[in-house]
This record gives C-alpha cells, sequence and structure tokens, in this order.
C-alpha cells in the first residue's frame, strides 16, 4: 500500500493500523465494512446495518473514522455522514467505557471493537448525550429506507469513491427495510385495551407519554451480538448517556406495552376528574350565594328593611 | 487530520491527535501527561542525583523522613526521578532493567526473559485477547532488550537508553508491554489475586484488570508490582519511605522484596537478592542505586 510507504518511519501506529485494516478484510463482518483511504491510513471510511429488529434495521449507514497519531493509545474517533435519527451527522460520536472508568479508553481494542458497540447504541436511548438524537420510530424507518437510495456526498472524489464501494457491497447483503414494520406496530397497540376502534390514537399516547424512549427500549433485548468482541463493546458506552445499560432489556414488546399502558392511561382520566370536580364545586358554590342572598333579601323585607335598601335606586 | 503526513511522520507529535483532544473536551478525559504532575519539565525518566537531594527535598518536612532518608543514605547513594504520571512504577522498572542488563551483560538473563514473555503472549491469547492488540508492545521491548546487549549493529549505549526511556513513542509502548503481561498474569492466576483485589476495589478481577491495570496512567499497587514480578520472573526490592515508625527511638526504612513465585520454589533462586530497587513514596516511585 502507497499510504505503508508514506508512513511507515517507525511509526508503530502505521503498523498496528494495517494490521487492523489485514484483518478487518480476512474476517469481514456482515453488519460492517470499514477501510482506510489510500493516501491517508489515519482517515477511514465506514458503514454499519442497520440492527435486525430495530427501527434501523435494513438501513445502510455511512461514516467517518478518524484514527489519532498516537493510535492505540488515544481512541479513534467516530462520525456518521447518513442521517438515522439516532446520532447527528458529521458531529464526533463519543464512545467511551462506562461502569466505572469512563475515560478510559484500552489501547487492547480496536475500530472493529468500536463499530460492533457503535451497532448495539444505535437502538439505546439517546439520553442527551453529545450528538445523539431522539427521532421518534417512523421518522428513523423512513430514514432507514432512504439510507439505501444513494450513499452520503462527502470530501474528495476519492474518499466518494470508496464511500460508493463501500455502499455497493453493503447494499447487497443489507437485508431489506422489513415492510413487517408498520403491521408490528399494529400488534403492539392491538395489546392495549381499549384500541380496537382508536388504534392510532392509542399508539400517539403511548409515544407520546413514553418520552423517556421505553417504546424503543423494548427492543433493547435484541441488542446484536454479531461477534465474540461483543462483550468488550457491552463496556462502551456512550458518554453522558447514564442509565443506559440500567435500561430493562428483558421485556419483551408484548410484556413491556401492555405493562406500560395502564400507568399511561391513568393520567389521562386522573386530570380530568378534578377538573370536572372542580367546575360542580364552583357551580354549587355559585348556587349557595344566589340562595343566601335572596334569603337575606327576604329576610330584610320580613323586618321591613326592604324599603330602606329598594329606596336606594 | 488534513497534515497528518508531516505531524504522523513525527512519532513523538500529540497535536494532531484529534480524536484525543475532542475527547478531552467531551467525555472529560484527563490528559494523561497532565495527571499528578509532579514538575511539568521532569522527564520520564531523570537523571541520576545524589541521595542528598533528596534529604535536600525533605529539609524542612517531617523529622521521621528526614531520619529515614538518613538511614537510607547508609545503603544506597543515588536516585532516579521519574515522572507522576501514573506510570512511574513502569518506567522505574524498564529504566532499571534494562540498565541492568547493559551493565552486567547476563545473556542468560536475557534468554530466560524471552521465554517468559512468550508464555506471557500465550496467557493473553489464551484469554482471547487478539494478537495484533499486543504484539507492537511485546516486539518493542524486546526490540529494547536486544538492544541493550553489546556486539550487534543495533546496539545501544547508557545515552541511548535513557534517551529511549525519555522518548514517549518507546516508553509509552513498553509501559504498554508491562500492563499487558500485568493483566495477563492477574487474569491468569485471577483465583490468587482475587483477595487482594477485593480488598482494594469492589470490582471483579477483570474488571480491576480492564480499569486498573491496562490503562495509560492508571497508578501501580501491590497488586501489580506482583504480578508483574511474577510474570517475568525478575526480583523487584521496594523501600518504604513514609511516616511510618514503629517505635519511637527505632526507626528503620520499612522494604519489602518482591520475589517471584517460581524462583521462591527452586530454593537455591530464593536467595537472589533484587537488583531492581525503587523507592516508594506514597502514590510514587523512584529508582534507587546501591553503593
Amino acid at each position: 500500500m502507497a499510504a505503508a510507504a508514506k508512513y511507515n518511519r517507525g511509526n508503530p501506529a502505521v503498523k498496528r493500523i494495517l494490521q487492523e485494516v489485514k484483518e478487518m478484510q480476512s474476517n469481514p463482518s456482515p453488519d460492517f465494512m470499514a477501510l482506510p483511504l489510500e493516501e491517508d491510513i489515519f482517515e477511514w471510511q465506514f458503514a454499519i446495518q442497520g440492527p435486525r429488529d430495530s427501527e434501523f434495521e435494513g438501513g445502510i449507514y455511512h461514516g467517518r473514522i478518524q484514527l489519532p497519531s498516537d493510535y492505540p493509545f488515544k481512541p479513534p474517533s467516530f462520525m456518521l455522514l447518513t442521517p438515522s435519527g439516532r446520532f447527528e451527522i458529521q458531529k464526533k460520536i463519543c464512545l467511551s467505557i462506562s461502569n466505572y472508568h469512563p475515560e478510559h479508553w484500552q489501547p487492547s481494542w480496536s475500530v472493529r471493537t468500536a463499530l460492533v458497540a457503535l451497532i448495539a447504541f444505535m437502538p439505546t436511548p439517546g439520553g442527551g448525550a453529545l450528538g445523539s438524537l431522539d427521532y421518534k420510530k417512523e421518522d428513523r424507518r423512513a430514514l432507514a429506507t432512504k439510507s439505501r437510495e444513494a450513499p452520503p456526498k462527502f470530501g474528495s472524489p476519492e474518499r466518494q469513491k470508496v464511500i460508493d464501494e463501500i455502499h455497493e457491497q453493503m447494499l447487497s447483503r443489507a437485508p431489506p427495510v422489513p415492510q413487517l414494520l408498520t403491521n408490528e406496530t399494529n400488534t403492539e397497540t392491538n395489546q392495549l385495551p381499549a384500541s380496537d376502534t382508536s388504534d392510532e390514537h392509542a399508539h400517539k399516547a403511548v409515544e407520546g407519554v413514553n418520552t423517556s424512549g421505553s417504546s424503543s427500549g423494548s427492543i433493547d433485548n435484541d441488542l446484536p451480538r454479531p461477534d465474540s468482541e461483543s462483550e468488550i463493546a457491552q463496556n462502551i458506552v456512550e458518554a453522558p448517556a447514564e442509565g443506559v445499560t440500567n435500561h430493562s432489556r428483558t421485556n419483551t414488546s408484548r410484556e413491556s406495552i401492555p405493562g406500560i399502558a395502564p400507568t399511561q392511561l391513568n393520567p389521562v382520566v386522573e386530570i380530568q376528574k378534578p377538573k370536572h370536580d372542580r367546575l360542580l364545586t364552583l357551580a354549587a358554590f355559585g348556587l349557595t350565594l344566589a340562595i343566601m342572598a335572596l334569603v337575606i333579601k327576604k329576610f330584610l323585607k320580613i323586618n321591613g328593611l326592604a324599603g330602606y335598601i329598594e329606596g336606594k335606586f | 487530520m488534513g497534515g497528518g503526513g508531516g505531524g504522523c511522520s513525527d512519532p513523538v507529535s500529540v497535536e494532531l491527535s484529534m480524536g484525543g483532544d475532542y475527547y478531552h473536551s467531551c467525555c472529560g478525559d484527563a490528559d494523561l501527561d497532565l495527571r499528578a504532575p509532579e514538575g511539568p519539565k521532569l522527564p520520564y525518566v531523570g537523571d541520576k542525583e545524589p541521595l542528598s537531594s533528596l534529604a535536600a527535598e525533605f529539609q524542612s518536612g517531617s523529622p521521621i523522613l528526614q531520619e529515614k532518608i538518613k538511614l537510607l543514605g547508609e545503603q544506597y547513594d543515588a536516585l532516579r526521578r521519574t515522572r507522576g504520571d501514573g506510570n512511574c512504577f513502569y518506567r522505574s522498572f524498564m529504566f532499571s532493567y534494562l540498565e541492568h542488563i547493559l551493565e552486567t551483560q547476563d545473556k542468560a538473563e536475557v534468554d530466560r526473559i524471552l521465554i517468559k514473555i512468550e508464555q506471557c503472549k500465550k496467557t493473553l491469547a489464551d484469554l482471547g485477547y487478539i494478537e495484533f492488540t499486543f504484539e507492537d508492545f511485546f516486539s518493542i521491548f524486546i526490540d529494547q532488550l536486544e538492544s541493550v546487549l553489546q556486539g550487534h549493529e543495533t546496539s545501544i549505549g547508557a545515552e541511548e537508553l535513557l534517551e529511549r526511556t525519555r522518548d514517549q513513542m518507546v516508553s509509552d509502548y513498553v509501559v504498554m508491554f508491562f500492563r499487558f503481561v500485568t493483566s495477563g498474569e492477574i487474569q491468569k492466576r485471577a483465583e490468587f489475586f482475587e483477595p487482594f483485589i477485593s480488598g482494594l476495589t469492589n470490582s471483579t478481577v477483570v474488571q480491576f484488570c480492564k480499569a486498573s491495570v491496562e490503562p495509560m496512567g492508571e497508578e501501580s499497587d501491590h497488586v501489580h508490582i506482583i504480578a508483574l514480578s511474577d510474570a517475568l520472573g525478575v526480583p523487584i526490592r521496594v523501600m518504604y519511605l513514609d511516616r511510618s515508625s514503629c517505635d519511637a527511638g527505632n526507626i528503620s526504612v520499612n522494604h519489602h522484596d518482591f520475589i517471584p513465585e517460581a524462583n521462591s520454589s527452586e530454593g537455591a533462586a530464593a536467595a537472589e537478592k533484587p537488583y531492581i530497587t525503587l523507592l516508594y513514596r506514597p502514590g510514587h516511585y523512584d529508582i534507587l542505586y546501591p553503593k
């Protein structure tokens, strides 16, 4: 490789990166593709497949990787170029290890480890992490469909060529965006009580109340575990998104939706009830006042003072 | 990294590591070199200084420390300071060991440690580490080891050894080599190390290695020293310069010899005196030179 000759001045980062390229090529993953640009092996292009059983399924998401000159001591940085509704485009994604020492990247990790982690992140709630987005499922599905149409336009013609090549290869192996998904939504909402006639309304209620992302969390159990490194990948978490790992992964969508539904519907009833009560109280109070006024007037009339009051007019 | 071409041919340059800078601001990543700075200009491994410089440092300090330094002076006459960046134990060990080989030209010892290093590689592979993630660190240490043996084209002298220890690339790669070796040893003998680790932190052996052994800048404790000493079969003496004292009138400098597992059972080798002596002050290791 021409790049090797250019950089190979005793910089071990180059040797390491070349090893990773070789390893990627000899153990290709069906879930992602990544390769360096010919003119600069510290600059990579990659594409990942949207994780299965998520609203990203079938999507092809392109991105850019920058490796620091002191790689692997410092982490690679990742940036998506395809809109996904999960990560902002052309903004660096913050990957780190969570659990105990969030600031540490480990030299024993690789671009592969990081890509596996990135795929695993997609179905998790963004939780306000830098560069993360929390689009609705429908919008994400629409973006997944759109992502297949054409690769993003980015960078030099050489880079564009790499992007286009990656896109073609990914497209040939990516499963289609599942058409079942809309039906699936219906079966989910059908689990809700009293949803037979107002499917759409109930569905909106679920999404509306559920801003914390439980709706997307319900598919967390299907996080991809594509290879042996997934265990390491589990330790990598979007840095500021705390509680992501604590998120229940055991609920299946069928279990979680009915479980959520009662708590969502009850507040609506509870809010309406006090409103109604207050109106009645007000009316009763008004009526009581009117009656009181009438009684007082009568009382005054009886005592012959009515004339005085009436005389005022 | 548009200007990567120029910057990357110089392995010491870090200003182009955009990833690093980014992580610094986004994830609160502490710049490893700035951790616990002892002196901004202190090299990774300093020049040899007379022990009197240590006495000068504590001139207005605790009388116990002054007394201990005086006692140290009876056995040791010089020290070499290392940068307090959390890697000081490994850098002290690196320089001390390589300097020892350079001075003794102990070919048998080099052959012995090379076998140990091969075993460490196997340990890591058995633990599921992917070879390309650690092999570079190993090969750079082996390069240094071969360089200090004289009679080759690539042989180096004492001055060059010091220079290499101060070179960020070589130095960090060797530190990382030791970290991998230490981590592998701890995980291989998890049962043995578990009680030590659960006493230190609340984590499992694997978590401990991931959080406190493998990352650069993580300080070393007894556990790390035992593991490294055992894994490479190199005895280490640590002199403790702290405020502890047994009796008011009877001050002595505590020390601990870390004798490798395998050696201690061999009887004859157990008598071997550590040729690496480190001076420990709470949170920091320097190199000590006996008289």
